[in-house]
């Protein structure tokens, strides 16, 4: 024991009240609200002024007068009397359409790549990595461009199109394809198929009870397949045929009836699925190699076949490296194809942000609606991702 | 006496094993890599009859019966590609319409920003971490200064005559320097524990990100003059320079989000126990090691946004694209020449992003400090 006294801690001049962190907070945060109220009361002001000076009328009412242009394009039935809330719709099923397109063929020719990276043939392997390379590091409006103006502009006219049979004919003014009509046997044939698939659910959840039980391994693929394929065949022998085809035919200087692909959707299908395809070939690489080598060296030993180390170890861990990456490939394909507006397809961009801003000149109101649909349908694709991502993800000790 | 009948054993040696298929040299890396199999072989052949009919004429068309030498479109004679074009355009795709007696102004700028750039690279660990940033924060202004040369006492060119590939590569630096100090901003205030910072940075971050470029752009150009007092004329390129900032920022600050995550929270104990201040703590040791776990996205980051500058075309900017359209359109070249004008501009973008790409892996090379194997 030290005789010595400890020097006591002078505790007579607490913090001042300005070093409290609490206070602190509070006072940047009312200085952050009161710049940002400020900012925001100017822009409106301004805003409001501005308006006044142009001329510039505000409100919805704009959705209920006619429009009164026509649109190269709508799944829907319009023509130039529609009113501007139809050339919204139009424009967006447009929007859907393309984007659904992209992104299944997208997520096919990355998933392609991504895997061939990984081949044993060393030619397949390095055009993966070209193809990757290539694709990812030219800008996306360039191959749109690229597309719609030097390679489908270079198609043959509708005179030569080239022709497959009789039934698919592609020139300059797009792709033609036959269109199904539907027949008196339609009803059996739709009810068929649902009936398929739920047959084919129930099979599933018996194959994967009797494997758990038993430890028997059903052929789930080739009776689903079998399911499938059955059971409309039959529906069809009975009820009769389904569906006809309308077939393309070139009447004059174009092609009348059938399905027409118009060049303007096939060069940005096109476009966004060769560019979004190199990301997610990436993608998948990146998921692939973050499994670890130890578990491909674990499943060969168990005597596995590659098709199954594949199948049952590979992929299911790479999943929840892809999945994410795969979430915010798909939102930046949607978010890509506003760049329709360059060539003229019309989603909605190009119909109610172009030609119905420049007809009504509300940009406030079309630029918001635009936004909040935007907003909507990556939400859309974040919620579905996530449920999937729940369903790979790895399910840890609780 | 015993039968001593049983031959002596005689030694046969068995015949050698024949030499192993070698192992190394060409014809071994064939057979590995390419003929390795039934299924492998018939891939291999279709793959190399495939290339076989592309390549060949490609090429011919490329280069072996091209035009490269004359000034106008009658010079294009041969069947092949007409480089003319390219040669013909080619200060105009790289320059805009800046005028001739003041193109240095715009080789000034690049040469600057090539300076400072490389400087991490040769400048004194002393003066480094003094001058880089300084340098880098300052570029922008310094570079439209040049460029404007109405501060400098040099001849004013208006903006409308800035373009081309320059004007590319300007925008998307300028924007990238400020963008990236401006979304660490945005991610600190999304971490922070003020509930006020941190909503208006999430719906900042989430604006940004959530909506198409083209929408930025287009509210740049449509909106955002309403936003200024009445009549004020802010430039166009300066409102797209705001809007490339902010969508830079925005991105910025989610890439950084992942950074922080790395980061172990240790860190901020530790640096808590040495009595480090908030900002001390945030710039001396979070900061660097932010940076460096974050690298490859943030340079991924700054290539997307660079490729995005072809997108102002659609707003009516001049740049590479945009001049190469209106060079295809021109009456004294109605030759149709896209794909060369696409081959070529496809051609620039793709040495500039595959390049920043191999920097991005040098550097995440030489920053990996970690122990991954």
């Amino acid at each position: 024991m030290s005789g010595a006294k400890r020097p006591q801690p002078q505790s007579s001049s607490a913090p001042a009240f300005y070093n409290n962190p609490h206070v602190r907070a509070v006072f940047y945060q009312i200085l952050l609200v009161c710049t940002l109220g400020y900012l925001f009361f100017v822009i409106i002001a301004n805003t409001l002024a501005n308006m006044e000076a142009r001329g510039i009328k505000t409100g919805f009412d704009f959705l209920t007068t006619t429009a009164g242009f026509d649109i190269l394009m709508s799944l829907i039935p319009y023509d130039a009397t529609g009113t501007y809330l139809d050339t919204f719709f139009v424009g967006l099923l447009n929007t859907i359409l393309v984007s659904i397109i992209g992104i299944i063929l997208a997520t096919l020719l990355g998933f392609v790549m991504g895997v061939a990276h990984f081949s044993r043939n060393w030619l397949v392997s390095r055009l993966a990595v070209a193809y990757v390379e290539t694709f990812r590091n030219i800008p996306l409006l360039l191959q749109i461009f690229f597309w719609y103006f030097a390679v489908l502009a270079a198609l043959p006219s509708a005179r030569n199109s080239l022709n497959l049979a009789d039934a698919f004919f592609l020139n300059v003014r797009g792709l033609y394809l036959p269109a199904p009509v539907e027949e008196a046997g339609a009803t059996l044939f739709y009810i068929a198929i649902a009936v398929a698939i739920a047959a084919i659910i129930w099979f599933r959840r018996y194959a994967k009870k009797r494997q758990d039980d038993e430890g028997v391994q059903l052929p789930v693929w080739r009776i689903s397949l079998a399911i499938l394929v059955a059971l409309p065949l039959l529906a069809s022998l009975f009820g009769g045929a389904p569906f006809s085809f309308e077939y393309p035919e070139l009447r004059g200087f174009n092609f009348r009836g059938g399905i027409t692909v118009i060049p303007e959707l096939m060069a940005l299908a096109l476009a966004l699925t060769v560019y979004t395809g190199a990301f997610i070939a990436e993608a998948v690489r990146a998921g692939i190699q973050a499994v670890p080598h130890g578990q491909t060296e674990a499943a060969r030993s168990i005597g596995l076949k590659e098709s199954k180390i594949m199948k049952l170890i590979v992929v299911p861990q790479a999943m929840r490296v892809i999945v994410p990456l795969l979430n915010s490939e798909y939102q930046s394909l949607v978010k890509n194809s506003t760049l329709a507006t360059a060539i003229g397809y019309p989603d909605l961009f190009t119909v109610f942000v172009g030609t119905s801003l420049n007809q009504t000149g509300q940009a406030i109101e079309i630029v918001f609606m635009t936004l909040a649909v935007y907003f909507a349908v990556n939400m859309t694709i974040s919620l579905l991702m996530n449920i999937f991502n729940r369903k790979v993800s790895l399910v840890e000790r609780k | 006496m015993m039968n001593n009948s049983t031959p002596a054993r005689v030694f046969e040696p068995k015949p050698s094993q024949p030499a192993p298929v070698s192992t190394t040299g060409p014809l071994a890396w064939l057979r590995n890599n390419l003929f390795d199999g039934p299924v492998n072989s018939a891939i291999t052949v279709i793959i190399l009859a495939f290339l076989l009919w592309v390549i060949p004429p490609l090429l011919d068309w490329l280069l072996w019966s091209a035009d490269f030498s004359g000034t106008t479109q009658s010079d294009c004679t041969s069947a092949g590609a007409c480089w003319v074009f390219i040669q013909a355009w080619s200060q105009q795709l790289f320059y805009g319409s800046f005028p001739d007696a003041e193109l240095w102004r715009i080789n000034l700028s690049l040469i600057l920003l090539a300076v400072v750039l490389s400087s991490p690279y040769w400048l004194p660990h002393t003066l480094r971490n003094r001058l880089d940033l300084a340098m880098l924060v300052v570029y922008p202004f310094v570079a439209i200064a040049i460029l404007d040369g109405r501060l400098l006492g040099l001849e004013y060119v208006s903006t409308d005559f800035w373009g081309g590939f320059s004007l590319n590569l300007l925008l998307a630096s300028a924007s990238i320097i400020l963008g990236m100090p401006l979304g660490f901003l945005w991610a600190l205030g999304r971490r922070s524990n003020m509930p006020m910072a941190r909503s208006i940075s999430v719906i900042l971050i989430e604006f940004f990100r959530g909506v198409p470029v083209l929408a930025l752009f287009f509210m740049g150009s449509v909106m955002l003059p309403l936003f200024f007092p009445e009549g004020t004329n802010v430039d166009k390129l300066l409102r797209v320079w705001i809007v490339l900032t902010l969508f830079m920022a925005g991105y910025m600050a989610e890439v950084y989000r992942g950074g922080f995550q790395a980061i172990p929270a240790g860190q901020y104990e530790a640096s808590a126990a040495l009595g480090l201040s908030y900002w001390q703590t945030t710039l001396l040791v979070i900061l660097p090691q932010v940076i460096k776990v974050s690298m490859p996205n943030i340079l991924a980051t700054s290539i997307m946004l660079f490729k995005n500058t072809t997108f102002l075309l659609i707003i009516g900017i001049f740049e590479v694209l945009s001049t190469a359209q209106t060079a295809l359109t021109n009456s004294n070249w109605l030759g149709g020449y896209a794909t060369e004008a696409y081959l070529f501009v496809g051609v620039v973008y793709w040495i500039c992003c595959f390049g920043m790409s191999r920097v991005a892996a040098n550097i995440e090379k030489k920053l990996d400090t970690s122990h991954k194997s």
